[in-house]
């Protein structure tokens, strides 16, 4: 094992390989955060009946690997080539990058619905009740004091979810993305040389623990110091759970 | 009674939770500078009533007037939102929880409503602010959190929130009730002082001293219906009910 | 279309039941391996012994915080590479040993298994009633018996809803070692598409089956959390 040389032979190949796994978790991140808060809304405040198509998706979202959703989107697009080209989405469906991101988003909306869900329904109801006490129309109410308490109380499981996605962005490499992981082995393949699955290691750990760090210095920005609502951290459902305290839906700590 | 000087009305107000019928036929009005204070037991349905005169709950059936206008109800659900908004800006509410948002300052807390309601220029609303508070005694704490404040203060902060909105009454639901004894007094004195300068106040509360001795009428409410009501002086040395009469004594 | 499913020569229907068998025995087999890691780093991270906590929160950073996929390649490379070493330091012309991945499998997926099994667990460690554990003692209980009779099933109680997470995800994360050639439920399905050409139909089918997995899990372990939270009141 040589790993100083794999790194001066090939941190360039490593550098782009970074860069596009930001890129896919970012823009999925991104898209899923611009869905979910109407997602939320639904999961709040819509009829049980009209709520049934999205929870369908949501429960194929969290009950499927994303490997499976990656492959259909990728793979099973192909099917449908002759569809896609007459509408024009052929070219869209043909990159992988472009597959990849789409699983992801999908998958990541879902979950960060159910996440943003759980800190609605956290928001103490009387604040709600004051706003439409003194005459705050309804949209009023969502963007002064729903949402904003709401992000308050999900955002650590938010952060969790950036970095699960982050996490699952690695799979882009079984379908010729590449990341920081088809990179990496990309040159295991020529090189033959253990360590640079140690430096992809490290870089997603350091990844990590940059975001980790960043999120945490939001939320102590965002709340000031003593409007802090505990959250539970640890992992539970994504169904129910009945001991304790009811936790946020989350996928792992 | 003159009909011109009608803050708000409510005419045989019924409200059925499920099977439990909470109100059972309510009348009520109060007039510009009346402060009447509502009694009654536990479950008698006074904060229901209180919060049908806003519609933070709607009545299953009769009717609420704010300034003349009728506010239209069907099949359980207002039938105006836009006219029910328009309402509770005009009357300000004072919860027992206070209620205040937790994510704001005290300052901001009592600028919200002005801004995004009213759409009064910030400038103006922070002035106003901070005359209501130094009002209530709280200027020194107006770039505090809530959560900095004890309930009292709270309570303080809250009310200048609802007095921010220029209302023409101001509904109080047992404003004292989740308060520490020591700090009831100082909530009470500020109560006391805006019946002074003639607010339009219908105060559901526990506290026998405020309603024998600053409002203007006593409505007592028992088993969902107005048991008894009149001028506090009669209504505490002469009580008309035997249920009115258990009441003050115990 | 559902042709394609039939068992026998007909269609691919018994090699994918083949390939669930797969998928079904790696989470079965994994799952002992990993509750048990699950524990023993658990009690690390609650050591009163610096060195061992420090492993314990090092472990469980670690393998917390890295792509299964990765991992998983760590582990079938990394242990091929060292089986391959020491193969050819005893045999210098022998063929090169291919490392089993399903192997790799239980023992990458375990490893992550146990790291997140050791936060739930020590999250449920540390949300135990000391209050009962003192009147055991108070009635003279050895320590085995309060471990067993009272702490154990409180335990299990607390920590039955992530761990059941957990299982759900291990079963998802199956699907990764197809990657490395296992033949589970995925990588039967991507034969059947090179063969047949038809991706969206077998994948979906795939998904179908993955998540009628899921939710028989969920049922199961609703039943599990509802029998261990027998004569608790929620607050």
């Amino acid at each position: 094992m040589n790993p100083l040389e794999i790194l001066q032979t090939y941190w360039p190949r490593l550098l782009d390989g970074t860069l596009m796994t930001l890129q896919l978790t970012g823009l999925g991140a991104l898209i899923a955060a611009m869905v979910s808060p109407f997602l939320a809304l639904v999961r709040v405040q819509a009829a049980p009946l009209a709520q049934a198509p999205l929870r369908l998706y949501i429960s194929f979202m969290r009950g499927t690997p994303i490997l499976a959703q990656l492959f259909l989107i990728f793979y099973g697009s192909g099917q449908f080539r002759p569809f896609l080209q007459e509408w024009g989405l052929w070219s869209f469906f043909r990159e992988p990058f472009n597959c990849a991101l789409l699983a992801f988003a999908l998958n990541s909306t879902a979950y960060q619905t159910e996440i943003l869900r759980g800190g609605m329904l956290g928001v103490n109801a009387g604040e709600i009740e004051a706003a439409k006490a003194i005459g705050m129309k309804r949209l009023t109410v969502l963007r002064r004091v729903l949402f904003p308490h709401a992000y308050r109380i999900a955002w650590p499981a938010l952060g969790n979810e950036v970095i699960l996605l982050m996490k699952a962005s690695a799979l882009a490499s079984v379908v010729t993305v590449f990341d920081i992981m088809g990179r990496t082995r990309q040159v295991f393949s020529r090189s033959f040389d253990f360590s640079v699955y140690l430096w992809a290691a490290l870089i997603y750990l350091c990844i990590t623990a940059l975001f980790v760090l960043f999120w945490r210095l939001a939320e102590r920005r965002l709340s000031p110091q003593l409007a802090r609502v505990p959250v539970p951290r640890s992992r539970d459902a994504p169904r129910e759970a009945t001991s304790i305290a009811r936790p946020l839906p989350d996928r792992r700590p | 009674m003159s009909e011109r000087n009608v803050i708000l009305k409510a005419e045989d107000i019924h409200k059925r939770f499920g099977d439990t019928e909470v109100l059972r036929g309510i009348s009520l009005a109060a007039r510009k500078h009346d402060v009447i204070s509502i009694l009654g037991a536990s479950g008698s349905g006074k904060s229901t009533l209180l919060r049908c005169l806003n519609f933070l709950e709607t009545p299953t059936s009769g009717t609420v007037t704010v300034q003349g206008e009728a506010v239209l109800v069907k099949h359980g659900r207002p039938v105006d939102p836009r006219h029910i908004e328009r309402v509770r800006a005009r009357i300000g509410m004072v919860f027992q929880q206070f209620n205040l948002w937790t994510h704001r300052t005290v300052l901001e807390n009592v600028m919200e409503g002005p801004i995004h309601v009213k759409g009064v220029p910030r400038a103006v609303a922070r002035a106003r602010a901070e005359a209501l508070l130094s009002r209530v005694g709280l200027d020194t704490r107006a770039t505090h959190y809530p959560s900095q404040l004890s309930g009292g203060q709270q309570q303080r902060v809250a009310i200048a929130r609802a007095l921010a909105m220029e209302p023409d009454a101001i509904l109080f639901d047992e404003p004292t009730s989740a308060l520490d004894p020591e700090l009831v007094g100082d909530v009470l004195r500020v109560m006391q002082s805006l019946a002074a300068e003639g607010t339009t106040m219908i105060v559901v509360t526990h506290e026998m001293t405020f309603a024998r001795d600053v409002s203007t009428d006593v409505v007592f409410l028992h088993e969902g219906r107005v048991a008894e009501r009149g001028p506090p002086e009669r209504m505490f040395t002469r009580p008309e009910t035997e249920a009115f009469e258990r009441f003050i004594a115990g | 279309m559902l042709e394609l499913f039939a068992l026998g020569d007909a269609g691919w229907g018994d090699e994918l039941l083949r390939g669930l068998a797969i998928t079904v025995q790696l989470a079965l087999t994994t799952l002992p391996i990993g509750l048990l890691l699950g524990f023993a780093v658990a009690a690390a991270s609650l050591s009163r012994f610096r060195p061992w906590r420090l492993l314990g929160v090092g472990y469980t950073t670690v393998m917390r915080g890295l792509p299964e996929i990765l991992t998983l390649f760590v582990v079938y490379n990394g242990a091929g590479l060292l089986l391959n070493a020491v193969a050819r330091g005893l045999d210098p012309d022998g063929r090169p040993i291919d490392f089993s991945p399903f192997a790799a499998g239980v023992i990458a997926l375990g490893m992550v298994f146990g790291a997140f099994a050791a936060e739930v667990l020590r999250g449920a460690f540390n949300a135990l009633d000391d209050g009962q554990l003192e009147a055991g003692r108070a009635i003279g209980m050895s320590r085995v018996q309060i471990f067993r009779r009272i702490q154990l099933p409180q335990l299990w109680r607390f920590a039955l809803p992530g761990l059941g997470n957990l299982w759900i995800n291990l079963l998802k994360d199956t699907a990764l070692v197809s990657v490395i050639a296992l033949n589970d439920l995925m990588r039967m399905t991507k034969v059947a598409v090179g063969v047949t050409k038809q991706p969206f139909t077998f994948y979906l089918a795939a998904c179908l089956v993955y998540w009628a997995l899921c939710i028989v899990s969920e049922l199961a372990l609703a039943r599990m959390e509802r029998h261990a939270n027998r004569g608790v009141t929620r607050a």
